[in-house]
């Protein structure tokens, strides 16, 4: 709670600083706004430069904020962080890049919004619970987002990101940076061209996770750091306790916080095979993990907390035109699918992506990188088609056009939410270990009430879409 | 418990007949020729073997229960807590700490039956085999490939009756599996999908044991009630934990051998009976990490097997900790896929699904397809029971379905792929003739191990 003063003394202050701003801003309430040269701002800013606050600047979100920073056409104006230390180094950076002390600073994206009405768009670099809370305020305010994958920590908030995002026609992109890849149009290029002929079935392989996964809620309760907000982080998942365990990173195994090394890494390959494999809605989604918890010799107990360090799931995805049903197999934790004979001697990777079609095979690293029909000599022998897809101006770059009004960025909500349903369709099937029969426009699954129970979280009150 | 009330009953009619031990010829080469005496269903007091329980708490308690139509004559156990129950109902049999000393002192001992940990299985077993004992061991027969070779070569050369404790081997399920696929019910059989969730209990409730843990720190003391010098007896030392004993100690590579070990044994046995399996020509596998002192939470084994007779190449593709094999697209939408233990045999023509462990209750999938099919006459002998099969055996002679002549060489295979997983999963390329991997030196390390001073096989 002392944190809680400290931040609003702070906000004030920064906010005192522009009271001038908040009246005369036009709320970039619908479209592009285009930008105003205004007392306390460069003068000589570029009319389309875009205004962006970086709610989350962690070390992930410090990194994403960075690259912003570097981007001629957009002026970061604002970042918030339940942690102020986060919050006043990722300041002070975008300060000592500008140098000026322009930079408003806030610890709650509600109020940071509802006061910097000159906000054009914003970087989502939450933990995993909170993405779609904060980007569909957001949203709804007419902002554009950039929100870092997953793009949600439930089915039912992908569903709604897509939506909201449609109806406030924003810009927006998922950092799925991979989609702008020279090997993702490769692959594409190459199956569609026939080069391993229908793909039947799909096999990812991650090496996470590398946080603690299967394990128990702490019992302890250490004092919260001074310098954190736990009720914010928390945001709208259910009240538990300050703890290490949870944050910051760690938080990804915690059902209540995160979607595993599925939504962590899934998210990546996902894009890729989604394209390459034109997939929508899965008729089927089927999962098996190891135990919760490995730590109970002293005591034995149920534990749903975390999700299990090793799982396998598989999803069905029906015909499409003239492509065929296609099966989806995702191996975590350390396993493995059946080594292909065509590798010979050489050593399976720890990540992987492998397309099995009837003619013939391509392998890939896990996101869709570096892809080869295996053995060599087919890569060898294969004529390549020509390069008919248009390329990326850069993952980042092509939500920037987006915001000015050009095309949508490759990775927007409208198609990374039905890809997002799609892999987290396979943590609620991990959840109850069924297989889960989807019907996809009325988002349930078919007679299973338990499953439908995680379609989506209760939210705390305070909190909602 | 009625039933165990009711065998305890018996055996102190039968310890009241201590004279019989005496007289009774050790069944110690081969076959005490069956006399029929006393009228119909009594059993004669000079055709009860004189057994000696190993390990007589848990596991073993049931063990002997089940062989209580004979004469318990000894108890051994190096865990007196564990051991209470068992050792007040049999008051009159001897009670030891330590089988070595017992096998040496008491002369008396047509047979024993062995329930510790696996790490003592095959010193326990070779020890009583050598002194012309019949064996019922627990399974896995052995901790260690080595050990697995071992007791099978002592059982075959002494000509002593064996059964392991897989009971499954008595099912009525085991018999139909084995008709159905020589019937040609689902064709040429060329894969085949085994798991256990062990040591996960149930999928998403409590663990049955620990694995993919580390060794504790703490050193707490010893209870009163447990030897653990005796408990640990050829392994390595080690403090006392109670992560270990009692029954924790299947996850820890000293002393057991995780989920293959456990059900995995069960579960792969039809494979083995119906396809006439032995050694596997390779072993691959992945796992979550691999600890030093366990194994890993969850694992997924591959063995591929060479040809046999008219039987084409099959791999044997084993899943545990929770992970299961696909859901084949035969099984009807409104059906369960087992969970727990499963077994699914595909054919050529057709799949089978076994539901459960140890091959119970065998179905051909979809519904429609078992409905169809036209059964083969039941022309294998079915089981009068499993331990009644070894006390028919240690008397007569006659063979046991998991004798250690199957045992051994399917502990080998089912315990290759523990090597294997330890091994991070990498192929294992194995000469069974000499029992080495061939490709992979370093993993011969983990065939076996050094035993402690005063432990021998």
């Amino acid at each position: 709670m002392k944190s809680q003063s400290n931040i609003n003394k702070d906000d004030s202050t920064t906010i005192s600083r522009r009271q001038f701003v908040r009246g005369t801003a036009v709320a970039a309430a619908l479209t592009v706004v285009p930008s105003r040269i205004l007392a306390g701002r460069p003068a000589a800013r570029p009319s389309e430069t875009l205004h962006l606050a970086c709610i989350g600047v962690g070390d992930q979100g410090t990194r994403d904020m960075k690259t912003f920073l570097d981007k001629p056409d957009v002026r970061i104006v604002a970042v918030c962080d339940v942690d102020s230390n986060n919050r006043d180094k990722a300041r002070s950076i975008v300060n000592e890049k500008y140098d000026d002390d322009n930079c408003a600073a806030y610890n709650d994206f509600r109020k940071m919004l509802e006061e910097e009405k000159h906000i054009d768009a914003v970087l989502v670099v939450t933990p995993d619970h909170s993405h779609a809370p904060v980007s569909i305020t957001a949203m709804k305010m007419g902002k554009h987002v950039y929100c870092q994958k997953p793009l949600t920590h439930t089915v039912y908030e992908a569903r709604m990101m897509a939506e909201v995002a449609r109806k406030h026609k924003v810009a927006t992109q998922l950092g799925t940076v991979n989609q702008a890849s020279e090997d993702s149009r490769l692959l594409r290029e190459w199956i569609w061209d026939g080069a391993i002929g229908p793909v039947r079935q799909v096999h990812n392989w991650s090496n996470r996770p590398i946080w603690p996964q299967g394990i128990d809620r702490p019992t302890d309760k250490p004092p919260v750091p001074s310098t954190l907000d736990w009720d914010l982080w928390l945001g709208p998942a259910p009240y538990r306790p300050f703890h290490p365990t949870y944050l910051p990173l760690v938080w990804r195994g915690w059902w209540d916080f995160g979607t595993g090394a599925l939504g962590d890494m899934g998210c990546y390959s996902f894009d890729t095979i989604f394209r390459v494999l034109k997939l929508g809605t899965p008729t089927s989604v089927e999962a098996s993990g190891s135990a919760f918890s490995p730590t109970m010799w002293t005591e034995l107990q149920a534990n749903e907390e975390t999700y299990p360090r090793a799982s396998m799931v598989r999803w069905q995805f029906p015909a499409r035109q003239d492509i065929p049903p296609v099966e989806v197999v995702w191996y975590d934790g350390g396993l493995l699918p059946t080594r292909p004979e065509e590798l010979g001697q050489q050593k399976l990777d720890r990540e992987g992506l492998l397309f099995v079609g009837d003619k013939g095979k391509i392998l890939c690293a896990f996101s869709g990188g570096n892809p080869r029909l295996i053995p060599d000599s087919k890569m060898r022998a294969y004529k390549r088609p020509p390069k008919t897809l248009p390329r990326s101006i850069g993952h980042h770059q092509e939500w920037i056009e987006a915001c000015k009004g050009h095309d949508p960025a490759g990775a927007n909500f409208e198609f990374s939410g039905p890809v997002t349903e799609a892999l987290l369709l396979g943590n609620v099937a991990l959840r109850t270990r069924n297989k889960l029969y989807w019907d996809g426009p009325e988002m349930k699954v078919d007679g299973a009430a338990e499953a439908n129970q995680h379609i989506h979280c209760r939210y705390r009150e305070g909190w909602a879409l | 418990m009625e039933d165990e009330c009711r065998s305890a009953k018996n055996d102190r009619k039968i310890s009241r007949r201590g004279f019989v031990a005496g007289t009774a010829v050790a069944g110690a080469f081969t076959i005490v020729p069956r006399s029929v005496l006393g009228g119909s269903g009594r059993t004669s007091p000079s055709e009860k073997l004189n057994i000696a329980g190993i390990g007589v708490g848990g596991r073993g308690a049931s063990n002997l229960a089940a062989v209580s139509s004979e004469n318990i004559v000894a108890l051994c156990d190096v865990d007196q807590k564990n051991a209470e129950g068992t050792f007040r109902r049999y008051p009159d049999a001897k009670k030891y700490r330590d089988f070595r000393e017992m096998l040496e002192r008491q002369k008396d001992i047509d047979a024993v039956i062995v329930s510790t940990p696996d790490h003592t299985h095959a010193a326990a077993t070779v020890m009583a085999i050598k002194m012309g004992k019949h064996v019922y061991c627990e399974k896995p027969l052995t901790r260690t490939v080595y050990e697995a070779r071992a007791v099978a070569q002592a059982a075959r050369k002494a000509k002593v009756a064996t059964q392991m404790g897989n009971q499954g081997m008595a099912f009525e399920g085991n018999r139909l599996i084995k008709e159905w696929l020589w019937d040609g019910a689902i064709g040429p059989v060329r894969e085949v999908h085994v798991w256990s969730d062990r040591p996960t209990h149930s999928g998403k409730k409590p663990l049955w044991w620990a694995q993919g843990i580390d060794r504790p720190t703490e050193t707490p003391p010893v209870p009163d009630t447990l030897d653990w010098d005796l408990w640990l007896g050829p392994a390595p030392h080690r403090p006392y934990h109670p992560a270990y004993v009692p029954f924790k100690w299947r996850g820890w590579w000293d002393f057991g051998s995780g989920g293959l070990g456990d059900m995995g044994i069960h579960n792969i046995a039809p494979v083995f009976t119906a396809l006439k399996l032995g050694a596997p020509t390779s072993v691959n596998a992945s796992s979550t990490a691999v600890y030093e002192e366990t194994l890993p939470l969850a694992s997924v084994v591959h063995y591929e097997f060479a040809a046999r007779g008219d039987m084409p190449a099959v791999t044997l593709h084993w899943y545990d900790g929770g992970i299961i094999a696909a859901r084949p697209k035969d099984l009807e939408d409104s059906r369960e896929m087992p969970r727990e233990d499963g077994l699914i045999f595909v054919g050529d023509k057709g799949k089978m699904l076994v539901t459960g462990w140890g091959g119970n209750s065998p179905r051909l999938i979809p519904e429609s397809k078992m409905k169809a099919y036209k059964r083969p006459p039941e022309t294998l002998a079915r089981s009068i029971g499993h331990h009644k099969e070894w006390l028919k055996a240690c008397k007569q002679g006659t063979p046991t379905e998991s004798g250690f002549d199957f045992a051994g060489p399917m502990t080998e295979a089912v315990l290759l792929g523990t090597v294997c997983v330890r091994m991070g999963g990498r192929k294992l390329i194995w000469d069974s003739d000499n029992m080495k991997v061939t490709n992979l030196p370093e993993a011969n390390k983990y065939l076996h191990y050094e035993y402690r001073q005063g432990w021998t096989l």
